[in-house]
């Protein structure tokens, strides 16, 4: 009963208790256990020694002590397997002679755990005061047992023990690193990097650093009166989002990082990336980190309007862009790029794509663009138009300009915008058109109302002087003359004649209400705005027109406006006297040089009929014309007003078919221009004069 | 004078056509009369006696070929002389084939007013 009780209530003295049993039930001297050991220390089946846990009586003071297992006595006894009683086994190993007092005898007993020998339990008497029987030997043996049991429970209670220490250690590191973990949560949470929020499921914040609170904007003390709690933080129509984060969390105790919103105080929302976890062991706690979206959600915000401006704005203007690697045919389309070429968004663009919509006459230009790369100028930015062909045949109208660059390794990159200039090209050339109707008309009718306003206005007097005059003649022609009568014919006569002097004076007065300005004028650039103007015209003529300006040609004085008007009316000349060429090109050289002295020449050459030398000194005078439509003044007028810029007006025939008519005005002249409107009306009333003059 | 002389009759809004012309057709021998307006020709008694009416075209009110379609509705043939200061090369061919004998342009010549005229007499 002690040995149970000493097993139940102190496994550590077991061995000693089991001693002191063997003691006193055998009355003995000394009685003990010799457990197998490799340390010395600690029992071990595998060892090579004794040793001695526990000894009662005389030799307690020998406990700790042992023997070889090959070479004394309990080795025998584990050899033999069986009881042995020793007489003085000093006297065999004389190493225990030192062991005092000596054995008289000494009854061993091996014990067994899980059929393996582990030691030996032994009594002995120091004298012979008795001496072990039988019933010793029994008792032995059913100790020997016991020993066995409490060995195994030993062994068992030293298992649990580095067990428990193994436990207590793990659990120690656990609890340091714990510190570790907790002072870097500790410095994570109070760097206020990423909002941190502890709460539970139940919706409460039990704790928040001060990011989080500064991105919902409420203090501490929100926080701590415990009106704060997450469900309420949380919008309506986040709800669903956030049941799903919480059935990820029951499932897998974290929920993965999602965006939501949450409401601040002031009722606005703050836009969040938000992360956590449960509490290890809690089931209903836990810990999330709160990052705040909203500058990202701005910058988002941002770049969504600025690529919804740009492509407004594309849209708007009609414009695409594009990018093109030529080395590796990377061609990259905005939106509405596509729309202009009316294919579907996002499909993959390629040059045989872009084939199948560029007009045939105008597929050479993606070659010249490839060629950049070979061109002295390659690098420079350029313009091009080019034309689609529609899918239902209508043309499109495109302007494009592209700007060629390198990229990291040297290659051919274009960078270009694309404008749908068709509305604009279509109206442009409907304006041309009514312009030069409307140009042609204007010419016709100015000169044609001017002439015959002109011409109503002198025939009246004129109608009179010539009617008066023949009745004059006839009445002085009568015999008796009729004087009286021719007188006041005569009379009449000199009345109509100042008649029409009044018409001249009007004419004077209106026309010279137009002063003529005086200017510096580049004829280069007179005769460009010229040539802009008469393109169309010229282009509907077949006329192919050449241009050889001279580069630094001084400025000349005189009025811009009628020496556009000169030069306009001898590109028209020129292209009207070859309109009936055909059997070689239709050629138009329109040419500035400096002019012997101080003058500057603009000549316009042709490939006409060219001049009838007897017509020559005919040309410049009002009403020669060998148009069927002209009117024959518009030379003469020219001549008028180049004379009143102190030049001249001339033609020469070619050497080879076609005229050139020329003029030549003084970049300096010595007075200034005088008034050719009204030069040109005192030609044209002297001719008109003359042809009445030849009709009667 | 003689009550013989054919009577030419000028309707013209021009003051100094009216002035001017009938002398000289005065000096030709004809008797004259003078209108400064179709409406004034046509009021008056001389319609039935005109054997030639130089006619002037634009006139406020009835113009010249207005007048020729009214005589023509009348059944008036009088010959007609047109005379114009606006030269205008459509109208001519036209006033023509409506039945007129020639249309002068002003100032127009001695020669060619006679001409017109004796063409005019021949057709009456």
């Amino acid at each position: 009963m002690n040995l149970v009780s000493a097993l139940a209530d102190s496994p550590r003295t077991i061995l000693q208790t089991l001693a002191d049993t063997i003691l006193d039930i055998t009355q003995c001297d000394s009685a003990g256990l010799s457990l197998l050991t490799r340390d010395g220390q600690t029992a071990d089946v595998r060892g090579k020694r004794f040793f001695w846990p526990a000894i009662a009586g005389m030799w307690n003071p020998h406990a700790g002590g042992g023997t070889p297992r090959n070479f004394g006595p309990c080795g025998d006894v584990l050899d033999q397997n069986r009881t042995l009683l020793f007489r003085h086994f000093e006297r065999r190993y004389p190493y225990l002679l030192p062991v005092i007092p000596a054995a008289e005898e000494c009854l061993l007993v091996p014990f067994y755990v899980a059929g393996e020998a582990v030691g030996t339990i032994w009594a002995i008497m120091h004298c012979d005061r008795r001496q072990f029987d039988a019933e010793d030997d029994r008792v032995m043996a059913s100790l020997g047992k016991f020993a066995s049991s409490a060995y195994q429970a030993l062994i068992h209670i030293e298992d649990l023990k580095v067990q428990v220490s193994q436990r207590e250690k793990a659990e120690a590191e656990v609890r340091e690193l714990a510190r570790g973990l907790e002072a870097k949560i500790r410095r994570l949470v109070e760097a206020n990097v990423v909002g941190i929020v502890m709460w539970n499921l139940e919706g409460s914040i039990t704790g928040a650093n001060d990011a989080f609170l500064r991105m919902v904007q409420y203090d501490r003390e929100d926080l701590a009166s415990g009106r704060v709690r997450w469900t309420d933080l949380t919008p309506a129509e986040w709800h669903d989002r956030d049941e799903r984060a919480r059935a990820e969390l029951q499932a897998t105790g974290i929920f993965q990082p999602f965006e939501k919103e949450y409401v601040r105080k002031d009722g606005g929302r703050v836009s969040v990336l938000l992360g956590g976890a449960l509490f290890e062991g809690s089931g209903n706690e836990g810990v999330a980190f709160v990052i705040d979206l909203s500058d990202q959600k701005r910058a988002e915000r941002a770049l969504r309007r600025s690529e919804a401006f740009l492509a407004e704005g594309q849209h708007l203007s009609q414009t695409g862009s594009f990018s093109w690697r030529v080395a590796t045919d990377e061609i990259t389309w905005s939106e509405q790029l596509y729309r202009i070429y009316e294919l579907e968004i996002g499909v993959p663009v390629t040059l045989e794509l872009i084939r199948t919509r560029v007009h045939p006459e105008d597929v050479s230009l993606i070659e010249k663009m490839k060629m950049v790369d070979q061109a002295p100028d390659g690098g420079k930015d350029f313009e091009m138009q080019y034309r689609l062909v529609m899918p239902d045949h209508s043309i499109k109208y495109l302007h494009a300009v592209a700007h060629p660059s390198r990229d990291q390794d040297g290659q051919l990159e274009y960078i270009a915008v694309v404008q749908d200039v068709t509305a604009r090209r279509l109206t442009e050339e409907a304006r041309d058109k009514a312009r030069s109707e409307l140009a042609h008309v204007a010419r016709v009718m100015s000169l044609g109302t001017l002439t015959a306003s002109i011409a109503h206005e002198l025939n009246q007097p004129l109608s009179g002087i010539v009617t008066n005059a023949s009745t004059c003649m006839r009445m002085l022609a009568t015999d008796p003359p009729n004087v009286d009568g021719a007188r006041e014919t005569a009379r009449r006569t000199i009345r109509d004649a100042r008649r029409a002097a009044d018409v001249i004076t009007r004419l004077r007065a209106i026309f010279s209400k137009k002063e003529s300005t005086t200017e510096s004028v580049d004829l280069n650039e007179a005769a460009r705005e010229v040539i802009a103007l008469s393109l169309s015209e010229l282009e509907r003529g077949g006329v192919i027109l050449r241009r050889e300006f001279a580069e630094d040609l001084p400025a000349v004085t005189g009025d811009r406006v009628q020496l556009q008007q000169v030069i306009l009316n001898l590109l028209r000349n020129a292209s009207d006297a070859m309109s009936g060429v055909d059997d070689r090109p239709r050629e138009l050289v329109i040419r500035t040089e400096r002019d012997e002295g101080d003058g500057v020449r603009l000549s316009v050459q042709d490939a006409g009929q060219g001049l009838d030398l007897q017509s020559m000194d005919q040309l410049f005078q009002p009403f020669y014309t060998t148009k069927g439509d002209g009117m024959g003044i518009g030379l003469s007028v020219s001549r008028s007003i180049i004379e009143s810029h102190y030049g001249r007006l001339w033609a020469q025939a070619n050497d080879g078919p076609g005229a050139t008519f020329s003029f030549s005005v003084p970049c300096r002249p010595d007075g200034v221009p005088g008034n050719p409107g009204l030069d040109a009306i005192r030609s044209l009333t002297a001719a008109i004069a003359l042809q009445v003059m030849g009709t009667l | 004078m003689t009550i013989n002389r054919s009577l030419v009759s000028v309707v013209d809004d021009d003051e100094s056509v009216r002035e001017s012309l009938p002398d000289l057709l005065r000096e030709f021998g004809f008797a004259v009369e003078a209108f400064a307006s179709a409406e004034e020709f046509l009021g008056s008694v001389y319609v039935g006696q005109t054997k030639c009416l130089i006619l002037d075209i634009a006139m406020p009110g009835m113009s010249g070929p207005d007048l020729q379609r009214e005589l023509r509705t009348r059944k008036q043939a009088i010959p007609i002389v047109f005379i114009t200061a606006q030269e205008n090369a459509t109208i001519r061919p036209r006033l023509l084939k409506e039945g007129a004998v020639e249309c002068l342009v002003k100032p127009f010549s001695e020669t060619a007013l006679l001409t017109a005229l004796n063409t005019a007499l021949r057709v009456a």
